[in-house]
């Protein structure tokens, strides 16, 4: 499949392993690719997903209460999405609470060995002693994840620290909320690029329509989404809905 | 105290919220400013003699401060072991220790300047306390409560509306109490700028501490009733465990009196498998989840468990961190009381004392009863009544008379 792009940013799709199989979820994960997805966020489901939104939260429910899927299942599903691509870049969304409880060095050198270079998760500061405790074992790096309200001191902080994707809230909203740009994140776009002119930044939360991928690649690198792809899995239209976003 | 032991008092407050290995701050980083305000504003305050003063005449006026210490002198006999009193919290306004911490918070959100609370419920306690003390300060207020709770603890869901909150029945997960925490902080990515009344010794900094210092009068005042009533300071200090906020305000006065045994009773609900029971000390693992690194009901893949309990204010998943940290010292000790004890001991206490505790409080009775009659007549054992039990009467009501229950409805259908 060819893309002609109009923007020069990327788009990065996220999904719940496990939702609405463990099967059908690695088959979605091929079909991101395929469909032109540049980075895939797969999250590892958890009974109460905190941050995100009523589709989210309803997907990891299924995942972990009816297909009851476990670390050691979502760890093989990456695997057997590592091995069919073996150069896609690759995202591990999950909660805190799960990684804790498989044990934080373990999880890393899992990831390691996948191949995985950033965990995002969002109930984890980035620079708690408990995240230090995943990261300090393998190549691995934290993606911040943060809202128009950051303050100039914390995000000092964090660029001090070199992280190197930097996820933003688009707005005050819960994931699958409708969507809009907050007008202060132009500058925390502005901050880190003039620090970290390498590090690459991401908007998610709330993004459907191809005219919001294209606005959010005016302002950052990534687009993500999350929801909305959800949304047209169920509905049967993901291959129409991936190459519409993807061609913005 | 001799110099080896440990100053738990001091550590509490000057611990950033770490205590031990639990407590902390485990939040997206949207939530940090928010909490970090709170934090230096709570900081400022608790020092600060013009906040105090308004803080402790607030609780004189409006929920009617000092609360009654009570000596049980037919229970005492009857049991036939040590003396019991209680420490009857059900005496605040509005019908619980809730409020206590609530005045200390929304006296706080008002020195921020805020406009808009946001709060939590499970049984409504801490819902109806956040409700009145809106209204008595003029704040908007939105309470989060499971619809399981919401059907269950109905008559504080009236009360709240009649207070002018609005109230939200969470369909979300098992429909309690953790489902409301989790929707209330929703709420609060969405309007950062409220302020999030969060209603136990639990979540992330700095409310188990901040929870903890204003609800500490109550082991400040049984110390001193305690020693006029019986002549001495209590050998053992008994206290239901949801998150932990009325145990801790029993209990944080005593810390450093190595010879006042501290007990916290959790739900034992109807069995010890999960999902029946509510116990995170004695059950849990550990983990971190709403904010905080402590003890959590969960299953070996860091999922977190469905609890039950009789009683709404204790069917939660997570216990304070601070409890979690002096449970590990050894310095609470944990126990447990089931469904049918608690009941029980409602039963009991209002029979033989005259008194109706809420059903959460009920557990800390039940355990009580039982520690009792094995110490000799000279110990004192004091139990907090953290509630009073009117709230209860639909659950009371349904297992003592049913058929007047269902009477009364027919009755009012009519
Ligand atoms: C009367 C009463 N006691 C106890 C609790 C349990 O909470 P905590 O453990 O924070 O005191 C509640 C909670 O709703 C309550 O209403």
């Amino acid at each position: 499949m060819t893309h002609t792009k109009k923007g020069a940013g990327a788009l990065m799709g996220h999904l719940v392993l496990g939702y609405p199989t463990l099967q059908e979820s690695i088959r979605t994960a091929e079909k991101y690719v395929e469909g032109g997805v540049e980075i895939l966020e797969l999250q590892i489901p958890f009974s109460h997903p905190t941050a995100d939104g009523p589709v989210i939260t309803a997907a990891c429910r299924e995942a972990v209460e009816q297909q009851r899927v476990s670390m050691q299942d979502c760890l093989e599903a990456l695997q057997t999405i590592r091995q069919r691509f073996p150069d896609q870049e690759i995202m591990v969304m999950s909660y805190v609470n799960r990684v804790y409880a498989f044990g934080p060095r373990r999880f890393a050198e899992a990831m390691e060995r996948l191949n995985i270079r950033h965990l995002i998760i969002p109930d984890l500061p980035v620079d708690d002693a408990q995240a230090l405790a995943i990261t300090r074992h393998a190549n691995i790096k934290l993606v911040p994840v943060l809202a128009a309200n950051a303050t100039d001191a914390r995000l000092e902080k964090l660029l001090a620290a070199g992280f190197d994707f930097y996820y933003l809230m688009s707005d005050f909203k819960i994931t699958g909320s409708t969507f809009s740009l907050h007008p202060r994140l132009q500058k925390v776009i502005g901050q880190i690029k003039q620090t970290a002119p390498e590090a690459r930044v991401g908007i998610g939360f709330g993004i459907s329509t191809p005219e919001q991928v294209q606005m959010v690649y005016a302002a950052a690198d990534v687009a993500i989404i999350g929801s909305a792809l959800i949304r047209a899995q169920e509905a049967g239209g993901l291959e129409t809905y991936l190459s519409s976003v993807g061609s913005a | 105290m001799t110099p080896t032991q440990t100053a738990y008092k001091d550590l509490i407050f000057q611990s950033e919220g770490y205590f031990g290995a639990y407590g902390g701050c485990f939040v997206p980083e949207v939530l940090l400013p928010g909490l970090q305000e709170i934090a230096a504003a709570f900081d400022e305050a608790k020092t600060d003699p013009s906040f105090l003063d308004q803080f402790h005449d607030t609780l004189h006026t409006f929920s009617g401060r000092p609360t009654a210490f009570t000596p049980l002198p037919r229970l005492t006999e009857e049991i036939g072991g040590a003396r019991l009193f209680l420490k009857n919290e059900g005496l605040n306004h509005t019908g619980a220790h809730k409020i206590t911490h609530c005045i200390g918070q929304i006296l706080l959100a008002q020195r921020l300047g805020k406009r808009r609370i946001i709060a939590e419920t499970g049984a409504g306690q801490h819902g109806y306390a956040t409700a009145a003390v809106c209204a008595r300060f003029g704040l908007d207020c939105t309470v989060y409560m499971g619809k399981k709770d919401y059907e269950r603890q109905r008559p504080n869901v009236y009360w709240m509306e009649l207070l002018g909150a609005k109230v939200v029945a969470v369909e979300d997960g098992t429909q309690t109490l953790n489902d409301a925490v989790i929707a209330a902080f929703k709420d609060w990515v969405e309007h950062p700028e409220s302020y999030y009344l969060l209603g136990s010794a639990v979540g992330p900094h700095p409310y188990p501490a901040m929870n903890t210092f204003f609800q500490k009068v109550v082991g400040e005042e049984i110390r001193s009733q305690c020693l006029e009533a019986a002549g001495r300071l209590p050998d053992y200090c008994v206290a239901c465990v949801g998150g932990g906020s009325n145990a801790m305000g029993m209990f944080y006065d005593f810390l450093d009196d190595e010879d006042v045994r501290l007990i916290g009773v959790e739900a034992g609900g109807r069995g010890t498998r999960p999902g029946e029971h509510a116990a995170k000390v004695l059950h849990g693992q550990l983990g971190i989840f709403e904010g905080y690194h402590s003890y959590f009901l969960q299953d070996g893949d860091g999922n977190i468990a469905s609890t039950h309990s009789v009683s709404a204010g204790l069917d939660y998943c997570g216990v304070s961190p601070i409890l979690a940290y002096l449970a590990d010292e050894g310095r609470v000790q944990f126990e447990t009381a089931s469904d049918e004890a608690a009941l029980a001991a409602v039963q009991r206490l209002a029979r033989v004392e005259g008194l109706i505790p809420a059903l959460e409080s009920a557990h800390a009775f039940a355990h009580a009863f039982e520690l009792a009659a094995t110490l000799p007549k000279d110990q004192v054992v004091v139990i907090n009544a953290s509630g009073r039990g009117e709230k209860d009467l639909f659950i009371t009501m349904r297992h003592f008379q049913e058929e007047s229950l269902v009477a009364y409805a027919q009755h009012l259908l009519k």
